[in-house]
């Protein structure tokens, strides 16, 4: 299986746990130089909003901790007072994790069973490849016919995206499962397919089960953002919402906001991969 | 010289494997054609062939873990259809579970409900004393050397008391050195269990060292050639006239199969 998952954060990541400090310098200088060019860019560039300069966006940031926000959690009904910036997240987050956890598992699950079973595979296969090339997005015009334009219809959208990329995954990992495993653990006394599955193919496959749940965490922003841009509640919204108002700047601090939340959830989840994997 | 052919198998009691009249084909190419061989209880028996003579399909046959297109194997008696714990198998590749660690593979039998051990973790520190890895019960396989690994390929293969054992070119990826150790502990371990073993090798001295008796057979298509008896006591050593003359023996076998093939 391809995944294309992003790997500048791979290389962001490196750099910072090694501390190998020539690359940190060079890391630091390429920063700096785009600094200075955003800086002068915004500078000369009239009006103003066409290009917001990195003291404003940074303030604009700044602000969207220092504001406070009410927010309604869904199905509880809870009223939530939160800085603004987090109040925002969390909404994002409302759908966004529910969305990736739910397609991650039934992904990944429909990925193993049909991997696993040559007859399921040769029914569902020109299915899936009908289904699978449809971009996420594209499901949005039923995710508000069904769901609306909500929470809801924002963990669909997510839900869908995260789907293919475990599914493939896990189809990939368990194709992959070298028949001299299931030879042995069959000389060792397992019997039934679903023993087989639970002992060998899926620890087996592992490393591309987790892989590909990291790649989902990454695509899923991306398609959150954009289901949100249809006015789904959470930081893409805000960011058109901002931008509606030409407020650019905040637009800025809210793409700074989603790179952070994107880049701790990668590499905490990376620090786990390595550790669930620490035998290869 | 106790060469005989096929037709006098040992007709004593005791037979605790009887391979009768199996073939076995891949799509065109005849693995195996009319294989017939017993082999008695307590007994161990190598068997030898040029390679793509069809001794691991032979053995693969023996474990369940292929059907043979005609003829039929006995253990105690009973037909076999597929894998059971009456027979360990050790793999050429070692086979082992890279995500457990050696005591972890060494488990895994044990792990199986079909398995009553009403003791495992004395039974799993016996086997890792016996195969010398006490001390490496926690690495994962990635950490060991070839050596090493096949020791616990052999040890988890142990761990549910098999009653027969098959292995199949076992130590053909370790050094030499490794390898006429690993010889030492397996004639041990044998001794121990008193467990019938077949043991797959093309390498000659291997089974001349190892084995009560050497079936070579006959590539393209697979049948046996012939059966010899090694007469001589353990510990056998190399340089040994006797080790040598059934050494260029079964050479003579082998390039009698060279010479018809």
């Amino acid at each position: 299986m391809t995944t294309p998952t992003d790997t500048g954060s791979e290389t962001l990541l490196e750099t910072g746990v090694e501390w190998d400090m020539p690359r940190y310098l060079r890391g630091l200088g390429g920063l700096s130089i785009f600094l200075a060019v955003w800086w002068v860019g915004a500078l000369t560039t009239q009006p103003s909003y066409l290009v917001p300069g990195p003291v404003d966006s940074a303030r604009a940031f700044v602000e969207l901790f220092t504001t406070s926000t009410r927010i309604v959690a869904p199905l509880a009904g809870l009223e939530l007072v939160l800085p603004t910036g987090l109040a925002h997240l969390t909404q994002t987050l409302f759908h966004y994790i529910p969305g990736l956890l739910l397609g991650a598992v039934c992904g990944s699950s429909l990925g193993l069973t049909m991997g696993w079973h040559g007859v399921l595979d040769d029914w569902l296969r020109p299915l899936v490849r009908v289904l699978r090339p449809i971009p996420p997005l594209a499901w949005v015009v039923f995710a508000i016919v069904w769901f609306g334009i909500h929470h809801t219809g924002a963990a669909f959208i997510v839900f869908v995206g995260a789907f293919w990329i475990n599914f493939y995954a896990a189809y990939g990992g368990v194709e992959g499962v070298s028949d001299e495993l299931t030879d042995a653990a069959s000389t060792l006394g397992v019997e039934r397919d679903l023993s087989m599955l639970k002992l060998v193919a899926l620890p087996s496959a592992a490393p591309q089960l987790l892989t590909g749940f990291r790649t989902s965490i990454g695509r899923c922003w991306m398609i959150v953002v954009g289901a949100e841009l249809f006015g789904a509640p959470g930081v893409g919204y805000e960011i058109i919402n901002a931008a509606n108002n030409l407020a650019m700047e905040t637009s800025v601090a809210y793409m700074f906001l989603i790179s952070l939340a994107f880049l701790t959830m990668d590499v905490g989840f990376r620090l786990l991969e390595r550790r669930a994997l620490a035998w290869r | 010289m106790a060469l005989s052919d096929q037709s006098s198998e040992p007709a004593d009691s005791g037979r605790k494997i009887v391979v009768d009249g199996v073939s076995k084909a891949y799509d065109s190419v005849q693995a195996l054609s009319n294989v017939s061989l017993s082999v008695r209880e307590g007994e161990f028996c190598c068997i030898v062939g040029p390679s793509g003579c069809g001794k691991t399909t032979l053995l693969r046959t023996i474990a369940g873990l292929e059907d043979a297109d005609s003829g039929s194997i006995l253990v105690d008696g009973d037909r076999v259809t597929d894998p059971g714990l009456d027979r360990g198998m050790v793999f050429q590749e070692y086979a082992l579970f890279p995500w457990r660690t050696v005591r972890g593979n060494i488990r895994f039998g044990l792990d199986r409900p079909a398995c009553e051990c009403p003791d495992c973790e004395q039974r799993i520190r016996e086997l890792l004393d016996l195969v010398g890895l006490s001390e490496f019960e926690d690495a994962y396989p990635k950490e060991l050397s070839g050596g090493m690994k096949q020791r616990v390929g052999i040890a988890r293969a142990l761990a549910v008391d098999p009653e027969i054992l098959l292995l199949d070119e076992p130590f053909g990826s370790v050094d030499a050195r490794t390898r006429d150790r690993l010889h030492e502990e397996l004639l041990d371990i044998w001794a121990e269990t008193q467990q019938t073993v077949v043991f797959v090798t093309h390498d000659i001295d291997e089974a001349v060292k190892l084995a009560d008796r050497i079936v070579v057979l006959d590539d393209d298509p697979g049948s046996v050639q012939s059966t010899v008896t090694v007469d001589v006591d353990r510990p056998r050593e190399r340089t040994s006239q006797e080790f040598v003359d059934y050494v260029a023996c079964i050479r003579a076998e082998f390039s009698h199969v060279t010479d018809t093939s």
